[in-house]
C-alpha cells in the first residue's frame, strides 16, 4: 500500500499494453514481415568437446532455396572476437570467436550458418553440411573441472578455474574457536534454463545506401546491446539501430549479444540482403544460456543459544564453456549479500567459478537465487543442531529497525528494509503456533506436514558505486525523456527493455505522479535505440527504482516549467500557489484548490506556437531529459512461508499454503507488482521441483525437449497469498525500491526448508535440488529406522 | 524443427488407406491424431516419404456395445472416450484412464488406435487393453485379424502390427455394474506420462473378493497383467489389509529396471503404493 | 533428400478462404503466420507441449504445431484474431485484462483459444477443472493464479450473458 500522498502512484489500474496482446496483435520479432529476408539455420556440434577438422558445405549449397553457408572462418573476416576481460582480481580473461573456428565446447555449439529462402529448406540443407570432428574428452561436472588433470575447456587458460575470489571480514577463525558449535551445511542447486515461452530471434536489415543496420531483436538492454553490436561489426554506433518489439519473456536470457545474432547481422551486411533467425525450442534448450548450477557450503560458528558468531561460505559454480557474461559476476553477488537480514560481522567467503563443456551461463531471474536458501537453510541447520525453534533462531539473529542503517561485513549498507516485520507478518498470517500443534497431530496419523521460512533481502537496483566497488565495469544510472506535445499529449521514454513486466503501465504512474496528469494520458516509448535515451536496460529488478525513479524526477522538472508558464498565462508573478492535477492547473485560493481554466494543452500550445508569450527567462518547447544515479544499492525484502505435506510413500510434495509478506517500497502499480510476485515465486518453485538441465558424462544434453525439461503447470503451483507491508525508501525518488526477483529467492528457500521440517522425524535433511520424489524416497529409504505406514 | 519433406495422401475409406499403405512400403506412415507422431516428425526422428492421413475415416470413429464387449473404433478421440456415457456404463476404466491422457487439447485429437499403435510403455490405453484382455482388430488389404492385447504388445514402442496394417477397432471386455474399478497413476506433473500406473477391477460376493483384473505399466517394456499373481489371494474378505497383501505380493514379483533418474526400487515402491490405492478404491466402489 | 512439390490448398480461417501454395509438411502454425499473415498464433516449442500455438479446428482446441496445414482442408480453423468482435473484447479477454492474467502475452492467445472452447461446453467449471485444462498451456510469467481468476470471472459473465439472452 502506498502512502496517501500519492495520487497516481499506487492506483489499481489495469494494464495499457493488454489490448494488442489479448487480440493477437502484439508485434514479436517473428511477427515482423521483412520481404525478401533469408532464413538462417545453424549447424551445431553433436559433441560436447571436439576439434573442428573440416567443414564441407558443397552438398548443402546445391540444395533448393539455399543461398550460402558460412563458417567461423568467414565470420572472422567481418566481425571482431569477443574479449571478456574486466579488470577484476581473480578473474581470467576469455575470448570467443563469433563462430568457433578451432573447436567446439558444448553440444549445440554453432559451427556454421545456412541461409535459405525459408526455414524448412534451411534445415534440410543444414543436415547436409558435413563437419569432420576430432572428439575430445569432455568436462561434465564442476568437480571434474577442478581436478588437476582435467581436459581444458579453454586452451588459453591454464586450468578450468575461470574465477576465484575470496575475502575475509573480521576474524572468522577466532569466532570458530570461541563457538559452542561450528555447524556445516551444504546446498546444491542444479542447472536450469530461463525458458521464456518466446525463444530468441532477430532480423537484420542492412541499408547499403545509408550504410546503416537496423536490427530487430527482443532484448532487455537495447542500448548496451547496440553498443556491443556496433563494436563487433566495426561500425559506428551511429550506424546501428536496435529495435526491441514486444518480447515474450526474457528472465535474463535476452541480454548478451549472442553469436547467432551477431552472425545474422554480419551476414545481412555481407550479402546486402535482410536475414532473419528464429531459434527453435530444441536450440533454446541446447544452446541458449543456462543458469544456477552452484554448490555452497556454509560453516556457522554459533553460541549455545543459537547466536551466529561467524560465518564461512564456499561456492563453486559451473559456468559452462563460454563467457557470455563475466565469470565472477553471478556468484560474487551471492557472497556479497549472503548474510542478508542477519547480524554477523565475522564473515569469510571463497567463490570459485569453473568452466565445463556445457552452454555458458547467464543471469536467470534472481541470479543470486541461492542466497536466501543458503542463509535461512543455515539458520534451520543451527536450529536442528541445537534443538531450538527455527523461528527463535531467526529472531535472535535478525536485524531490527533500530539496527539500520546496517553495514554488512562485506561493506554493503542495508537501510530502509524491514525483514523482522515481514517475518512476523508472514508468521502471523500462517498462524505459526497453531501449525506446530497441527503438525504434531498429523504425525501421529502418519501424515507429515512441514513449514519452511525464508526471509529475503533482495538487491534490486545496482548503482554505479556498487559496480565500482565490486570491480564490475558499467554504470547503474538510467536516462529518461519526457515531451509534452503541442496538443498536450504526453510522450515519455526511458532506457529500459520491456519483456512483459508492464512498463507501459507502471512507468506511466511514475510520470503521472511527477507531472500531475492521469496515467492513462502518458504514452511510453521503450526499446528503440533511436528514440529512447541511452540507458542501462532491464536487469535485476531495476525497472522500478532506476526507470521509474528517473521518469518521476524528469516529470517533476517538467511540472516546474509547466506551472511557470501557467503562472505567466494567469498573470501571476510565480507559480507558488499553483498545482497541476489531472492535467488541469489549479490555484490555491483561501485554502482550497480551485480550477483556473488553464490546462496542459494551453500551456503546451503557448510553449510551442507562441513563445513570445512565455514569461521572461523561459525557453520555448516542453521537452525534458534527465539522468539519475541511484544509491549504490537498493533493497526490498520479504518473508516467504510455505506449508507442505510430504507423502513419504512416494516422495511427492503437496502444497498446503504459500504466504509472502512483502515490503517493496513505494509501489508504482499494485497490479504489476502482484503479477511479478506471482511469477517470481512460480519460477522459484518450478525450478526447485521440476526443472533440471542434465548433461551426461560425455557432455550430452539430456534435457533437449520440454518433455525432458519440466516446468510447473497450473496444477503444480499453490495459491500465493500476498501480504503487503510496504515502507518507502528514503533515498530514492518517491521511495521506490523495486522488486521482481525476491520471489524466486524466497520460494527456493521456503520450499526446501518446509520439506526438511516435514521430514524431521526421519532425521532426513535435503540439501540438493530439484526436490524430486525419487530423491526424497532415496533419503527416506536410507534411514533404517523409517517404518512405512501403509 | 521442421519435418523432412513428405508426400501427403488423404484416403476417404479404410480400403483406400490400406491400398496406399501397401503401395508405400516401409516409406509410408499413417497419421491419425498426430499428437505423438507430430513431435517425432518435427524433430526428424521419423522421416516417412509419404504420410497417409486417416482423419477422414469417420467409419472408424464409434463406441458400440456388443454385449460382452465394448467395441471402439480406432479413430475415436480420447475426449470422446472420456466423455462417453456408454463407456462410463460398460467399461468405466477406459473413461477414467482417458481423462488423464495428456491435456485437454491433446485429447481432442489423440486417438485410441494411435495410442495402441504407438505403444508407449507408459500410455494409458495399452495398459487398459492389457488389463481387460482386449482384442485388437487389425485390417490389411483383403482381410483382417483379431489379436489379443497380450500378443499385440511386443516391446516398448513395438507391436504386432505389420507395416501394411491399420488398426480398425478394439474390443474391450465389458465390466459389470457390480465390479468396482480404479485407475491410479503417479507422474511428476499433471498430464505427464505415468511413471507407474495401475488399472484394477474387483468383484465381490458375500464380502469376499471373487474376481480381480489387475494391470500395471511402468515396470516392464509392455503393460503387465497381474491376474496370475492375485489368484492365490482370491476368496478372502475385502479389506484394506487384503489390498495391502496383494500390493506386497505384486511388488515382490515385478522386475523393473533402473533408468535415467528413476531406480528400479523406486518403481517397486510406487507399484506397491498404487496397487494398494487402486484396490482399496475399487473395493469401495464395488461395495457402494 | 527428397523433394516434394508445393500444392495448392484452400484453408478456411476465421470464416475466410485462403488459397495457399505450400508443401505438405508446412505446419498449420507456420501457414497461419506466414501465408495467412495472422501472427497472433505463436510458436513456442513445435512439439505440442507449451500450448502457445493452440487454435480451434471445427470448434475444438488443437495444437497448430502438431497439425500440417494441408490436413485442414475442409475444416474450419479459428485463431485469436477471431475472438474480439469489432474491437470489443470477449468476456474472457476482458477478464484477463481486468485481473492481470497476462504479462508478456506470448502464451495468451493459446490460453484464450483453449478456454473460449472449453467454457462453451463447460459453463460452470470448478477451479480444479480449470487448472486441469490450463495445465496444457505453459506460462512463464504469471504463475497462473490470475489466469485462473480470469477464467472463473469469465465463466460467471458468460453465464450471465446467456441468461440475458434466454430471458
Amino acid at each position: 500500500m502506498s502512502p496517501p500522498e500519492f495520487r497516481y502512484i499506487g492506483q489499481h489500474l489495469p494494464r495499457k499494453e493488454d489490448y494488442r496482446l489479448l487480440t493477437g496483435q502484439g508485434r514479436f520479432v517473428d511477427d515482423i514481415d521483412i520481404p525478401g529476408a533469408l532464413h538462417a539455420c545453424f549447424v551445431r556440434s553433436p559433441h560436447a568437446h571436439a576439434r573442428i577438422v573440416a567443414i564441407n558445405a558443397e552438398a548443402a549449397c546445391e540444395m533448393p532455396g539455399v543461398v550460402a553457408v558460412f563458417t567461423g572462418q568467414d565470420l572472422a573476416q567481418w566481425t571482431t572476437r569477443q574479449r571478456m576481460a574486466p579488470p577484476i582480481a581473480g578473474l581470467q580473461p576469455m575470448e570467443m570467436d563469433t563462430l568457433p573456428i578451432d573447436k567446439v565446447r558444448f553440444q549445440g555449439d554453432p559451427v556454421a550458418c545456412v541461409l535459405a529462402t525459408d526455414r524448412y529448406l534451411a534445415e534440410d540443407a543444414a543436415e547436409q553440411v558435413l563437419v569432420n570432428y576430432d572428439v575430445l574428452p569432455a568436462v561434465s561436472t564442476m568437480w571434474q573441472a577442478l581436478a588437476p588433470e582435467a581436459p581444458r575447456v579453454d586452451d588459453s587458460l591454464s586450468s578450468n578455474l575461470l574465477s576465484h575470489q575470496h575475502a575475509e571480514h573480521g576474524d572468522v577463525a577466532a569466532r570458530k574457536r570461541e563457538a559452542y558449535r561450528v555447524i556445516e551445511s551444504t546446498f546444491s542447486q542444479h542447472r536450469q534454463t530461463h525458458l521464456p515461452i518466446e525463444t530468441r530471434g532477430c532480423i537484420a536489415v542492412w541499408d547499403a545506401g545509408r550504410q546503416h543496420l537496423t536490427f530487430h531483436v527482443g532484448t532487455q538492454v537495447p542500448h548496451p546491446y547496440r553498443t556491443t553490436l556496433a563494436s563487433r561489426l566495426r561500425l559506428s554506433e551511429s550506424q546501428v539501430s536496435v529495435i526491441s518489439p514486444d518480447v515474450g519473456g526474457g528472465f535474463g536470457q535476452k541480454i548478451a549479444l549472442y553469436r547467432e545474432e551477431l552472425t545474422v547481422a554480419a551476414l545481412a551486411r555481407h550479402l546486402k540482403r535482410p536475414v532473419r533467425w528464429r531459434e527453435d525450442r530444441l536450440e533454446n534448450l541446447l544452446a541458449s544460456s543456462q543458469a544456477r548450477e552452484d554448490f555452497c557450503r556454509t560453516r556457522a560458528a554459533v553460541s549455545a543459544d543459537g547466536r551466529l558468531l561467524g560465518l564461512e561460505l564456499d561456492i563453486v559454480e559451473d559456468f559452462g564453456a563460454y563467457s557470455f557474461y563475466p565469470g565472477n559476476y553471478l556468484a560474487r553477488v551471492v557472497a556479497m549479500i549472503l548474510t542478508g537480514p542477519y547480524k554477523v560481522q565475522d564473515y569469510r567467503y571463497d567463490v570459485k567459478v569453473v568452466l565445463s563443456n556445457k552452454v555458458g551461463n547467464g543471469p536467470m531471474r534472481a541470479p543470486m537465487a541461492i542466497t536466501s536458501w543458503v542463509m535461512d537453510g543455515t539458520m534451520d541447520a543451527i536450529a536442528r543442531e541445537l534443538q531450538l525453534d527455527p523461528v527463535a533462531v531467526r529472531r535472535l539473529n535478525m536485524l531490527q529497525l533500530q539496527d539500520f542503517p546496517y553495514t554488512m561485513a562485506t561493506g554493503e549498507v542495508l537501510a530502509d528494509i524491514t525483514p523482522r516485520e515481514t517475518l512476523e507478518g508472514a508468521l502471523a498470517a500462517i498462524d505459526y503456533a497453531h501449525f506446530r500443534q497441527r503438525q504434531q497431530q498429523a504425525r501421529a496419523q502418519g501424515v507429515y506436514l512441514g513449514l519452511g521460512i525464508c526471509t529475503v533481502v533482495e538487491s534490486t537496483t545496482y548503482g554505479s558505486r556498487f559496480y565500482k566497488a565490486a570491480g564490475i565495469a558499467g554504470s547503474g544510472h538510467e536516462a529518461a525523456w519526457l515531451r509534452i506535445e503541442p496538443s498536450g499529449a504526453v510522450n515519455a521514454s526511458v532506457g529500459l527493455g520491456a519483456t512483459g513486466q508492464g512498463y507501459e503501465t507502471s512507468l506511466a504512474h511514475a510520470v503521472a505522479e511527477g507531472l500531475g496528469i492521469l496515467p492513462q494520458q502518458v504514452h511510453l516509448h521503450i526499446g528503440h535505440t533511436d528514440i529512447a535515451p541511452y540507458g542501462m536496460g532491464s536487469r535485476g529488478a531495476r525497472g522500478g527504482t532506476a526507470g521509474g525513479g528517473t521518469l518521476y524526477l524528469c516529470a517533476q522538472e517538467a511540472r516546474v516549467k509547466v506551472l511557470a508558464i501557467a503562472a505567466g498565462l494567469l498573470g501571476l508573478g510565480d507559480s507558488a500557489a499553483l498545482r497541476l492535477q489531472d492535467g488541469c492547473v489549479e490555484k490555491m485560493r483561501d485554502g482550497i484548490w480551485t480550477a483556473t481554466g488553464v490546462g496542459l494543452a494551453d500551456v503546451a500550445r503557448t510553449a510551442y506556437l507562441d513563445p513570445l508569450a512565455l514569461p521572461a527567462g523561459i525557453a520555448p518547447g516542453l521537452e525534458f531529459h534527465k539522468t539519475y544515479e541511484p544509491p549504490p544499492m537498493t533493497y526490498s525484502n520479504s518473508t516467504h512461508v510455505c506449508e507442505v505435506e510430504v507423502q513419504v510413500a512416494t516422495g511427492a510434495i503437496r502444497f498446503a499454503r504459500y504466504v509472502v509478506a512483502e515490503d517493496c517500497g513505494t509501489v508504482l502499480s499494485p497490479v504489476v507488482v502482484e503479477g511479478q510476485q506471482h511469477g517470481a515465486i512460480a519460477m522459484g518453485l518450478s525450478g526447485s521441483l521440476f526443472e533440471q538441465v542434465r548433461y551426461d558424462a560425455a557432455g550430452q544434453n539430456l534435457s533437449g525437449t520440454l518433455a525432458d525439461y519440466l516446468v510447473a503447470t497450473a496444477c503444480e503451483l499453490p495459491h500465493f497469498e500476498l501480504i503487503p507491508m510496504h515502507t518507502p525508501n528514503r533515498a530514492t525518488p518517491a521511495g521506490i525500491k523495486g522488486m521482481a526477483e525476491g520471489g524466486v529467492m524466497g520460494a527456493i528457500g521456503a520450499l526446501t526448508n518446509a520439506v526438511n521440517d516435514a521430514l524431521a522425524p526421519f532425521d532426513v535433511v535435503v540439501n540438493q535440488q530439484p526436490l524430486t520424489p525419487m530423491y526424497l524416497r532415496d533419503l527416506l529409504r536410507e534411514k533404517t529406522n523409517f517404518i512405512h505406514k501403509a | 524443427m521442421k519435418p523432412a519433406a513428405f508426400d501427403y495422401l488423404r484416403p476417404s475409406s479404410l480400403e483406400e488407406a490400406l491400398q496406399q499403405l501397401a503401395a508405400g512400403g516401409d516409406r509410408a506412415k499413417v497419421i491419425a491424431g498426430g499428437q505423438s507422431l507430430g513431435p517425432m516428425l518435427n524433430m526428424r526422428l521419423a522421416m516417412p516419404s509419404v504420410l497417409i492421413d486417416l482423419n477422414d475415416l469417420m467409419e472408424l470413429a464409434y463406441v458400440r456395445d456388443s454385449g460382452a464387449f465394448l467395441s471402439i473404433g480406432a479413430l475415436t478421440r480420447h475426449a470422446q472416450i472420456a466423455g462417453s456415457a456408454l463407456v462410463q456404463a460398460r467399461c468405466p476404466l477406459l473413461g477414467q484412464a482417458a481423462k488423464t491422457i495428456g491435456h485437454y487439447a491433446i485429447r481432442q485429437r489423440g486417438t485410441l488406435g494411435g495410442s495402441l499403435a504407438h505403444a508407449d510403455p507408459a500410455a494409458q490405453f495399452p495398459l487398459i487393453a492389457m488389463t481387460l484382455g482386449a482384442e485388437i482388430e487389425i485390417a490389411r488389404q483383403g482381410g483382417s485379424r483379431r489379436v489379443p492385447a497380450s500378443v499385440f504388445f511386443q516391446s516398448a514402442m513395438a507391436t504386432a502390427l505389420a507395416p501394411d496394417e491399420i488398426i480398425r477397432c478394439v474390443h474391450f471386455p465389458t465390466i459389470s455394474v457390480n465390479e468396482g474399478t480404479s485407475f491410479q497413476l503417479f507422474n511428476r506433473r499433471h498430464g505427464d506420462y505415468a511413471i507407474v500406473a495401475v488399472a484394477a477391477t474387483v468383484a465381490l460376493q458375500d464380502e469376499r473378493v471373487v474376481r480381480v483384473r489387475l494391470g500395471l505399466s511402468g515396470v516392464s517394456a509392455i503393460p503387465q497383467s497381474c491376474d496370475g499373481m492375485v489368484r492365490p489371494l482370491l476368496g478372502q474378505l475385502a479389506s484394506a489389509a487384503w489390498a495391502a497383501d496383494v500390493a506386497r505380493a505384486v511388488r515382490a514379483v515385478v522386475t523393473p529396471e533402473d533408468d535415467a533418474g528413476i531406480t528400479a526400487v523406486y518403481r517397486k515402491e510406487l507399484t506397491e503404493k498404487l496397487v494398494q490405492q487402486a484396490l482399496e478404491r475399487a473395493l469401495t466402489r464395488a461395495k457402494g | 533428400m527428397r523433394h516434394v512439390e508445393k500444392r495448392s490448398i484452400t484453408l478456411t480461417v476465421n470464416g475466410e478462404n485462403h488459397e495457399l501454395w505450400l508443401e505438405p509438411r508446412k505446419l498449420l502454425a507456420d501457414a497461419l503466420r506466414e501465408d495467412c499473415r495472422l501472427t497472433g498464433t505463436h510458436v513456442g516449442c513445435e512439439h505440442g507441449v507449451c500450448g502457445a500455438c493452440t487454435v480451434l479446428v471445427d470448434g475444438k482446441p488443437v495444437r497448430a504445431c502438431l497439425t500440417y496445414a494441408i490436413q485442414m482442408e475442409g475444416h474450419e480453423v479459428a485463431t485469436i484474431e477471431s475472438v474480439a468482435s469489432n474491437s470489443v473484447l470477449s468476456p474472457l479477454q476482458q477478464a484477463l485484462h481486468e485481473v492481470h492474467g497476462l504479462q508478456c502475452g506470448f502464451c495468451t492467445p493459446g490460453i484464450v483459444m483453449t478456454f473460449e472452447a472449453f467454457l462453451k461446453s463447460n459453463p460452470a467449471p470448478s477451479e480444479e477443472e480449470i487448472r486441469d485444462v490450463l495445465s496444457g498451456n505453459l506460462c512463464r510469467c504469471t504463475g497462473y493464479q490470475n489466469i485462473v481468476k480470469a477464467i472463473q470471472m469469465a465463466a460467471v459473465q458468460m453465464r450471465r450473458n446467456a441468461d440475458h439472452v434466454a430471458a
